[in-house]
């Protein structure tokens, strides 16, 4: 193969390995702007992929699929806000417990629904008229839908948390609930609704990569993927914009594994494998050296509120 | 609030998170009536049983100590798998390159997994330190680092040439843990109980551990009062890391006998779980440990006989935990009824 298609088909690939990241660090910062801390997104993940799989297998359509998912992941969602703002559990033994728990209850309900390594149909590619027929950058523009409206998602959290007094209020309650409170919002009922938003937003991510992406369901199948988003939003600095940069890096990063693999490049399989993890150790250690202080970190993120609560 | 009426809240989260537990294996398949058969019974008053529950306890014992060791600093290390992971491969690195006279093997092979376990530890503790580089994410990372290289060894250069599985090839009789009362089993719940003391020791007795306990409640105040806040961290950290890689040298060279490629799986949040429960607590550790292994070779009857997929366990460890982690707050706070 030569350099040309092989760079071809790498920008092509690369939106949809891109997607996933993008959307669960979006749904993170949703939830983390509002000061909770969400470590449970590789669990809501799979809760989105597996509900994905299954809602295919049921009703055949996309479409109402990645619907489901998202419904599924805000349901799980609902166990982690009661527990970490009802009853204050510590926020990080809150989101471990739940990405246990989901990997338990995915893997268990997969095997007993024989839903596993069962191939399903999705949506097909549409390409954009004649930007797809562009060299080299063309097969930019022949993706699936839930690729292009990755964009408007964006778009539409961005001018919600900047642009709308819900958003300025979601955003109060993150960085001072004692003043939030004061001024009269509800910190419980608007942590309550960030985090059920930011969980169905990666429960959509988890439900590309199965839905979309693969086709079918593995347990375990998000493979760090939701940890990665985590490490993700922390180098973002909590700002989408950037976290959508950084969503497309790695995506890049992933898209060009199997294109070196075709161009006869020979790696050890397993050093290869590592990249993703590697790549983010990397980019953690790159922003905390140069990082000035905790700029665009919630200022109360993990601290859970009581309003009767001595400081 | 009095400690029975504690007791009381705690037994109730318990009992609960094991109704939960009970009903959904029933959902699941198994029938009720043989719930307490299978789950107390068979697994405990089965000579069989209880040995395999012995030979499990030793590295769950271990991986526990070394979460509540790391956790009593306020370091969240997630990296139990990867430590282990490392610790077995020191120790099957010595087997495999014939290092050392056969009477030192073993001791060679025990130093060689605490090495390495340590090494992997500080990585993300130094990052902690110098840099504030969120040591969750950057221990995970590694776990899965450590993954990836463990299966880039025993599918590639440390493959047994016998056959074609993914294992190393099979210890020597001198790198083994000596037998005792005919298995190796006892040989590691010795090893695993002496170094739960040495911890109970380092925790509740020593200098160190009353700084550690400083800087457990309050890292500033500790800092204030002279405590070598920064030092703690950083040894705590190691001795974790230290205590996870003996963990994978139990397993390697009791349990498997070689290097295999996925002897580390579920022991990450078992020896979190462990800690939680125990409250960083050694002595207390020991016991849940313990418990905890009963319930992986229950999990493992419950595989071979309802063919439930051994993630049961992992659901129902995750389970017990949210239960008695919700039970925390009605410990610590008083509900009344408002008029």
């Amino acid at each position: 193969m030569n350099a040309f298609a092989i760079a071809t088909n790498w920008l092509g690939n690369a939106p949809d390995f891109a997607v996933p990241y993008a959307l669960a660090a979006l749904g993170l910062i949703l939830t983390e702007r509002a000061g909770v801390l969400s470590l449970g997104a590789e669990g809501l993940m799979l809760v989105g992929a597996l509900a994905g799989i299954g809602a295919q297998l049921a009703f055949g359509e996309p479409g109402i699929a990645l619907v489901v998912a998202m419904l599924a992941a805000s349901l799980v969602s609902v166990l982690f806000a009661v527990m970490t703002i009802l009853l204050r559990v510590n926020q990080v033994i809150a989101g471990l417990a739940l990405v246990f728990f989901c990997q338990g209850l995915t893997s268990l309900l997969g095997t007993l629904f024989g839903w596993t390594n069962r191939a399903v149909d999705s949506f097909a590619a549409l390409p954009l008229g004649p930007l797809a027929a562009l060299p080299l950058v063309g097969r930019l523009f022949e993706q699936n839908i839930v690729v292009y409206l990755t964009l408007p998602i964006f778009l539409g959290v961005v001018w919600y948390l900047t642009r709308t007094s819900a958003g300025l209020r979601l955003r109060a309650v993150g960085e001072n609930p004692q003043a939030a409170d004061a001024a009269g919002i509800n910190v419980t009922a608007w942590r309550f609704a960030a985090v059920l938003a930011g969980a169905a937003l990666v429960g959509l991510a988890g439900a590309y990569i199965s839905v979309v992406s693969t086709k079918l369901w593995i347990a375990g199948m998000t493979g760090g993927r939701g940890w990665i988003a985590v490490g993700l939003v922390i180098f973002a600095r909590w700002s989408p914009w950037k976290a959508l940069v950084g969503a497309v890096l790695f995506g890049c990063i992933e898209a060009l594994i199997p294109q070196l693999a075709a161009a006869g490049v020979r790696l050890p399989q397993y050093f290869v494998l590592m990249t993703p993890y590697v790549v983010t150790l990397a980019v953690m250690v790159w922003v905390a050296v140069g990082r000035r202080g905790s700029d665009g970190e919630p200022g109360a993120l993990g601290e859970p509120y009581l309003r009767e609560e001595r400081r | 609030m009095p400690w029975h009426r504690q007791a009381v809240i705690l037994a109730v989260s318990l009992a609960l998170g094991m109704g939960i537990s009970a009903a959904i294996l029933v959902a699941a398949g198994v029938p009720a009536n043989e719930l307490l058969n299978e789950f107390v019974l068979q697994t405990l008053f089965d000579m069989q049983s209880l040995q395999a529950v012995l030979f499990q306890a030793a590295p769950m014992v271990l991986v526990g100590l070394g979460a509540a060791m790391a956790f009593r600093a306020r370091f969240w290390n997630l990296g139990l798998e990867g430590q282990m992971i490392f610790g077995a491969i020191g120790a099957t690195a010595i087997s495999f390159y014939d290092i050392g006279p056969p009477a030192l093997r073993l001791p060679l092979m025990l130093a060689m997994a605490i090495a390495m376990g340590l090494l992997w530890a500080l990585a993300p503790v130094l990052l902690k330190l110098r840099l504030g580089v969120n040591e969750i994410i950057s221990s995970l990372m590694l776990n899965y680092i450590a993954g990836n290289f463990l299966l880039h060894l025993v599918y590639g250069a440390w493959k047994d040439p016998k056959d074609s599985f993914p294992y190393s090839p099979q210890f020597r009789p001198f790198e083994r843990l000596p037998e005792w009362f005919g298995s190796t089993g006892p040989t590691a719940i010795a090893l695993a109980l002496g170094v739960a003391l040495l911890a109970w020791w380092f925790v509740g007795v020593s200098r160190a551990g009353l700084y550690l306990r400083f800087v457990n409640a309050n890292p500033r105040m500790a800092h204030a009062v002279g405590v070598p806040v920064r030092r703690m961290i950083l040894a705590a950290v190691l001795l974790s890391g230290a205590l996870s890689g003996i963990a994978g040298f139990v397993v390697v060279a009791g349990q498997e006998g070689r290097l295999t490629q996925a002897f580390y799986a579920g022991y990450g949040f078992s020896g979190i779980l462990i800690a939680f429960l125990a409250r960083n607590n050694p002595l207390a550790a020991t016991v849940v440990a313990v418990l905890v292994a009963a319930l992986f070779v229950a999990g493992r009857n419950l595989q071979v006989f309802y063919q439930i997929p051994f993630s049961m366990v992992q659901l129902i460890q995750a389970i017990v935990v949210i239960c008695v982690a919700c039970s925390d707050f009605f410990i610590r706070h008083r509900i009344r009824s408002v008029q």
